[in-house]
């Protein structure tokens, strides 16, 4: 390390002694280091929690469009229904499923229709 | 706690493991690294108390670091002297408000400073004189001569030019020769 300066002689015997004598950390100073290292790690399953999340499908996207897995099931529930009820040539789609019922006839005053009948022909 | 350099890793290997939640990597970072920036620090602030308080901030700065850094770079030792530096700048900077007649001024041969050195204490002396030069002075000789850098890597910490370092090596050692020349004797030197 010595150098053509004149005053390198005398200074590397300072330098030296400087380095024998070189400040070392106290244990606080290395704890409190070592604490702050531990406390800035990410743990290996915050690793997993931050790793991107991966970028939805078109499918999933879709399928997430229409209400998620349920609300596939219900369309297809319906599709199926549809096509059900195309090959069975049904007039009236609820009345053959048994929701609805044909409209009933009351009659409120039995026998006059025919009296009425009767009158007109009169 | 022992100072264990020679553990066989690399810095840039440690510091992907700490990178991934490694905490014996953190221990052997936080031994190798640590005495290094203490070192730095003291010598350029000959504070104990603040040397210690820029260490743990420069190894903080290292431990959040850690996951961007890219490995065969740039050395982790000239990044950690730069941050050194800078803290220690940052903090010399703060003192200057403080009135000059309060900082310490040590003069060649001054007898009530040499009086108070213990005679062979050399390496004190060193400490007193590094203070009294410019701090650009003070931080390349300090980096050349103690920490055994060469001139180009202290070139990179200081970012600066190789010859401007050589001109700030070469003019705080005139510094320190004028201020140490009267107390060789006081210390046990003899002449050779």
């Amino acid at each position: 390390m010595a150098e053509d300066d004149p005053n390198d002689r005398g200074l590397e015997a300072f330098f030296a002694a400087g380095r024998d004598r070189a400040p070392a950390p106290s244990d606080a100073l290395m704890a409190r280091v070592l604490a702050d290292a531990e406390a800035e790690m990410v743990r290996p399953a915050e690793v997993a929690v931050l790793r991107p999340a991966a970028r939805p499908s078109r499918l999933a996207a879709a399928i997430a469009s229409i209400g998620g897995w349920a609300g596939l099931g219900g369309l297809a529930t319906a599709t199926a229904a549809g096509v059900w009820i195309g090959f069975a040539g049904l007039a009236d789609p609820l009345e053959a499923s048994g929701l609805i019922t044909p409209p009933l006839s009351v009659e409120l005053m039995p026998g006059t229709e025919s009296f009425m009948t009767a009158s007109a022909e009169e | 706690m022992a100072l264990d350099e020679r553990d066989g890793w690399s810095d840039d290997d440690l510091l992907a493991l700490y990178a991934r939640g490694d905490p014996v990597a953190a221990r052997r970072l936080t031994l190798r690294f640590t005495p290094v920036a203490l070192r730095v620090a003291q010598r350029m602030l000959a504070d104990a108390a603040e040397a210690e308080d820029v260490a743990q901030e420069a190894m903080l700065r290292l431990w959040r670091m850690a996951p961007g850094w890219q490995p065969g770079q740039a050395k982790v030792t000239t990044w950690l002297y730069r941050v050194v530096a800078n803290l220690c700048t940052d903090r010399l900077r703060r003192r200057r408000t403080v009135p000059l007649d309060a900082a310490p001024e040590p003069e060649d041969g001054d007898p009530g400073v040499a009086a108070r050195m213990i005679a062979a204490d050399r390496a004190a002396a060193l400490e007193q004189a590094l203070a009294a030069l410019p701090e650009r002075q003070r931080q390349a000789v300090i980096l050349r001569h103690l920490e055994g850098l060469a001139n180009p890597e202290i070139a990179e910490v200081m970012e600066v030019g190789v010859e401007a370092v050589e001109s700030l090596v070469a003019r705080g050692k005139r510094g320190l020769a004028v201020a140490l020349s009267g107390r060789r004797d006081e210390l046990g030197f003899e002449d050779g």
